[in-house]
């Protein structure tokens, strides 16, 4: 049996990937399942799914917590998101990013493989989508499953939600990237803010959860604690504001869906400021600017 | 008779709208999603002085995850198709409490308003509950993962209406919920657009400031659910409103007035902006084109026949 | 006191005058329509002085109800059969937010096939919603326990809705003599609602029926559990209460008659009640050592009045007014679940579904069935269907 655990953001396609994967598993004569964290994210926010595979039915009907396996579909989400938490020592994280395996920060030192998937998505999809690649990099690295099997999990999972001719392009991803896929091991240096989860026991818990305004040792609840959810990591583009050029319109304030940016100043040195710890990098405020003061970067 | 009272403005703009943020950052909407634009600019001019009511919808989700919550104010949620009578339900017993300037605001999406709630919200509107419903429209069900509703334009991909090879997306047309409104005999009913915000921002506060029954219902792109850029929802409602895919009126006591008179600039480029109206056939587009030329012609005919002069 | 005679459907209103509730909404239904009426003209001719909403359907009135009383108001409606159905989604809201809303219901057979009459098919399908039940027998229970209701259901410890069945026509139309307390000794028995867990107010902001995740919902469910388990301790306080002020007692969760040295008791609830007691001075009066227990309470359940019970008796007979298809009646499967590892013989008997009337013969057969399980230690049949054609009972 080996477990593995895929992290990603809403939107990326983590779900799809681990469904191929345990379809790339069932071709070899395994039995697999694949299924998501089931929750309601929104695209951007970090999610999770989990392939399990054994030799024979699996009757497990829980989450996995030790996996054998991280795959890391973004690799931002490793400063933001314990991705290691719980990876047995012997096991080993395929993280998508440009750096080499032995500069990755984790929370434990493991084995650790890396592929530019998006480099490689980019190359052949045209679109930085880097589920398909990714699983490319797995079978490279644990040589668990070969590639021709990936190859047809992924033809049998995309092809029925993308259809046929997209599939053929997204397993030649996984090819590409299998012969990209550089193995070694990470660094065990990364610290992660213990925020902890607010978990009150039935009688602290407030009556039918109706909630007031609160502080708790894990941070604010009730009306108003969302502040305390710097959603800003979900993006891939931020913006850059060129004060010479604005003129206080506050069409970009306005418009902003996460209320990132915030008027500052009085009089003439009235001035915006960006809350990149917020933005979700939409690019709204660049495309309504009417003095083209913003502009979106990587 | 004149069923309502007040409706005065002071004129909020965009630049005198209030810093301050009832519903704050940290919620989880998709990047460029249009309903926190109308939820964050409606939630300044109610101010604080204000209970909410939220249905089964994307907002409620990306608006509170069990214990964080975006909402300041007084916030409630009991089911999907019950809004307009929770937020009445809020206002009756605020009233018994002595506590009648309170306002009472239901947020639902399209789904929740003119499907499943529109028992509910034409009983509320009926007995002209003292509310204001807002109602944003995204012209599908966003929160189940992009399914048809009655409010999903000719064509449109979804989910539920797959763009096949036998059948390209919705064969219906979107339904005229704010029409439906308008035949309650309410207060006031308008519609408008995150693409126009200074007329977005009249309207919101014209309403809140009005007694009986109010309904808006304002157009916000889903750029998931429309497959498109996320930098292009503004932009996208814009081109609703100049191609005559989605009008701007209010009717105030019975007498309406468009509030943009619409450029009917060819709906092509509204269409292409959108992931969702990607399959469209030229024959579905001209359908489409068809479709709003028609919506257009009997809305001016409408306006005409229920303008101010026309008042005896 | 004033004593008039009136309906079960009078009284169930009346009661909610004296209980100077703040909201009501409401949506009519045989053989409901009568308290949706009576509340419309105390209100119109200005003897009550709520806020009556006249919704658009039992959804949005129970709606309705849930969102007063979650900004904190008395609220109260009423419903029966297809129209507490209508409500089932509504009413878990209700029950997991801990608002303490005040229903009669009109127990009548819900289809299909359609019918008005008298059923328990439309509550007991409630039991799991958060929602104490009352199961009354006379007009006057039903004005006692509407009133009781609110105390009950306001109780600190408690916090839940509760609703108070009447059965159809038996008690809804039917007119009979009643004691009308007086508001003001009602109004020192039942104090304002004042509550501090759940009130919408811009003053002092609160989330309400937030979207939760897994791990926060399982403490509710268990907050739900144990509220209703309060109630209880609570339910037999304010009957004591109640009876010190009003001079009637109900015996708070059961009420036991002539259980004293009887060899078979039969369970009841709701009307049949009313005419088992004459069988059960028939049959003492004859020796034959019956004796009767109503269940008044289904949720929060008496399980421990229930022991007590069986712990005198040779055999007990549960009646139920409703069934659950291949398992038998609900309230016979409560107690047997209450009863498990006693060894008496525990019977289920079912009657009058549809709101086929109880026959006196009907009753005399229940008991002579529990008499006959009594004398044998054993029943040939678990479940006895009573005066169903082809059916042997
Ligand atoms: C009675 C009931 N049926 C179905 C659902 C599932 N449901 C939740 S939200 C939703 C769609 C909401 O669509 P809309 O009102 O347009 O809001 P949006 O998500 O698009 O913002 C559905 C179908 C539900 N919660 N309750
Ligand atoms: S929209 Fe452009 S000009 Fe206007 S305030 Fe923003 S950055 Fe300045
Ligand atoms: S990119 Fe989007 S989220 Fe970021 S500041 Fe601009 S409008 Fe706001
Ligand atoms: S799915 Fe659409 S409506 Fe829902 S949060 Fe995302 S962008 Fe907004
Ligand atoms: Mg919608």
């Amino acid at each position: 049996m080996f477990e593995v655990r895929f992290h990603g953001r809403g939107g990326q396609g983590a779900v799809m990937a681990a469904q191929a994967l345990a379809s790339a598993a069932f071709q070899e004569g395994n039995y697999a399942v694949a299924f998501p964290y089931f929750g309601a994210e929104r695209r951007g926010a970090p999610v999770m799914a989990f392939t399990r595979v054994d030799k024979d039915k699996i009757f497990s009907k829980t989450l996995i917590y030790e996996p054998d396996y991280i795959v890391v579909l973004d690799d931002k989400l490793t400063g933001l998101v314990d991705v290691a938490d719980g990876l047995k020592d012997d096991g080993m994280a395929i993280i998508n990013s440009n750096a080499k395996p032995e500069d990755i920060e984790l929370g434990k030192s493991v084995k650790c493989a890396t592929v530019d998937a998006t480099t490689v998505a980019l190359e052949t999809l045209g679109q930085p989508i880097t589920n398909s690649a990714i699983l490319g990099a797995f079978a490279k690295a644990t040589g668990l499953v070969s590639i021709d099997s990936i190859v047809a999990g992924i033809m049998d999972i995309f092809g029925s939600r993308i259809g046929e001719k997209l599939a053929a392009k997204n397993a030649n991803a996984a090819k590409v990237a299998y012969e990209r896929t550089s193995v070694g091991t990470c660094k065990g240096t990364m610290t992660y803010e213990k925020g902890g989860k607010w978990l009150p026991d039935y009688k602290e818990l407030p009556l039918g959860l109706a909630t007031r305004p609160m502080k708790t040792p894990e941070g604010l609840v009730g009306p108003g604690s969302f502040v305390d959810n710097k959603t800003g990591s979900w993006k891939t583009f931020a913006p850059v504001h060129d004060p010479d050029k604005c003129i206080m319109c506050r069409m970009c304030w306005f418009y902003c869906p996460d209320g990132a940016i915030k008027e500052v100043g009085e009089g003439d040195a009235k001035t915006l400021e960006f809350h990149l710890e917020y933005c979700k990098g939409c690019g709204i405020c660049a495309n309504e600017c009417p003095k083209d003061a913003i502009k979106m970067e990587r | 008779m004149d069923r309502h009272q007040g409706g005065e403005t002071i004129g909020i703009t965009i630049k005198t709208l209030p810093e301050e943020e009832l519903f704050t950052s940290g919620h989880t909407a998709c990047g460029g999603c249009g309903a926190p634009i109308v939820v964050r600019a409606a939630m300044k001019i109610l101010g604080p002085n204000t209970v909410t009511y939220f249905p089964a919808c994307c907002l409620l989700v990306f608006g509170g995850t069990y214990p964080h919550n975006a909402f300041k104010v007084p916030y409630l949620h009991v089911l999907f198709e019950n809004s307009a009578i929770c937020a009445a339900g809020i206002k009756q017993a605020l009233n018994k409490q002595g506590k009648e300037d309170v306002n009472v605001v239901a947020f639902a999406g399209d789904g929740g308003t003119g499907d499943i709630g529109f028992q509910a919200l034409s009983g509320a509107a009926e007995r002209n509950e003292d509310i204001l419903y807002i109602c944003y429209d995204n012209e599908a069900y966003m929160n189940t993962g992009i399914q048809r509703s009655g409010s999903t334009p000719f064509g449109a991909w979804t989910t539920t209406t797959p763009a096949g090879t036998k059948i390209g997306g919705k064969e219906l047309f979107k339904k005229d919920i704010p029409k439906i409104m308008m035949a309650h005999n309410v207060p006031y009913v308008a519609t408008a657009s995150v693409g126009h915000p200074a007329d977005m921002l009249r309207k919101i506060e014209k309403a809140k400031n009005m007694k009986g029954f109010r309904y808006l219902q304002i157009f916000a792109p889903c750029p998931t659910g429309w497959r498109m850029d996320t930098a292009k929802t503004v932009e996208v409602a814009k081109k609703a409103v100049n191609s005559g895919m989605w009008t701007l009126f209010e009717m105030v006591d019975g007498v309406i007035t468009l509030s943009v008179k619409p450029k009917m600039e060819p709906v092509d480029d509204y269409l292409k902006m959108q992931g969702r109206f990607r399959h469209l056939t030229d024959e579905q587009i001209k359908i489409i084109q068809g479709w709003a030329y028609k919506k257009n012609e009997m809305d001016l005919k409408f306006v005409e026949a229920f303008s101010e002069d026309k008042k005896e | 006191m004033v004593k008039r005679v009136v309906t079960g459907n009078y009284a169930a209103a009346f009661a909610a005058m004296l209980a100077r509730v703040d909201v009501i909404a409401a949506y009519p239904i045989t053989p409901q329509t009568f308290i949706v009426e009576h509340l419309s003209e105390f209100v119109n001719d200005g003897l009550l002085d709520s806020a009556f909403m006249r919704c658009e359907s039992e959804h949005s009135a129970m709606s309705a109800c849930v969102a007063a009383s979650a900004t904190g108001v008395r609220t109260y409606t009423a419903t029966a059969s297809q129209g507490l159905a209508l409500m089932h989604e509504v009413l878990f809201i209700a029950g997991s937010a801990h608002l303490p809303v005040v229903m009669p219901v009109v127990n009548r057979t819900v289809a299909g096939p359609i019918g008005i009459w008298a059923e328990h098919n439309d509550t007991m399908p409630q039991r799991d919603t958060g929602w104490m039940q009352v199961y009354v027998e006379d007009n006057q229970e039903v004005m006692d326990m509407t009133i009781q209701a609110f105390k009950i259901a306001e109780d600190k410890r408690v916090l839940l809705p509760i609703m108070v069945c009447l059965d159809a026509f038996i008690l809804s139309h039917t007119v009979e003599p009643v004691d009308f307390p007086d508001q003001d000794k009602v109004d020192k028995f039942l104090p304002p609602y004042r509550p501090d867990h759940a009130v919408l107010d811009p003053k002092d902001p609160m989330i309400i029926g937030s979207f939760s995740p897994p791990e926060y919902i399982q403490e509710v469910r268990y907050q739900t559990d144990e509220t209703m388990r309060n109630a209880l301790e609570v339910v037999e306080e304010v009957n004591a209460e109640w009876a010190k002020e009003f001079g009637r007692d109900y015996g708070g969760l059961i009420e036991e008659y002539k259980t004293e040295g009887a060899d078979a008791i039969l369970i009841t609830l709701g009307t049949v009640t009313s005419t088992a007691r004459d069988i059960v001075d028939e049959y003492r009066a004859a020796g034959k050592k019956v004796g009767l227990v109503k269940l008044r309470f289904f949720r929060p359940y008496p399980t421990e009045a229930i022991r007590k019970v069986a712990s005198k008796c040779k055999a007990i007979g549960v009646y139920d007014r409703a069934v659950s298809f291949s398992a038998g009646g609900p309230s016979w499967i409560e107690a047997r679940n209450a009863l498990y590892g006693y060894t008496i013989p525990v019977i289920n008997v079912l009657a009058g579904l549809g709101g086929r009337d109880v026959t006196e013969p009907d009753i005399r057969l229940m008991f002579d069935k529990v008499l006959e399980a009594a004398e044998k230690g054993e029943a040939e049949n678990e479940i006895v269907w009573i005066g169903t054609r082809g059916v042997k009972p």
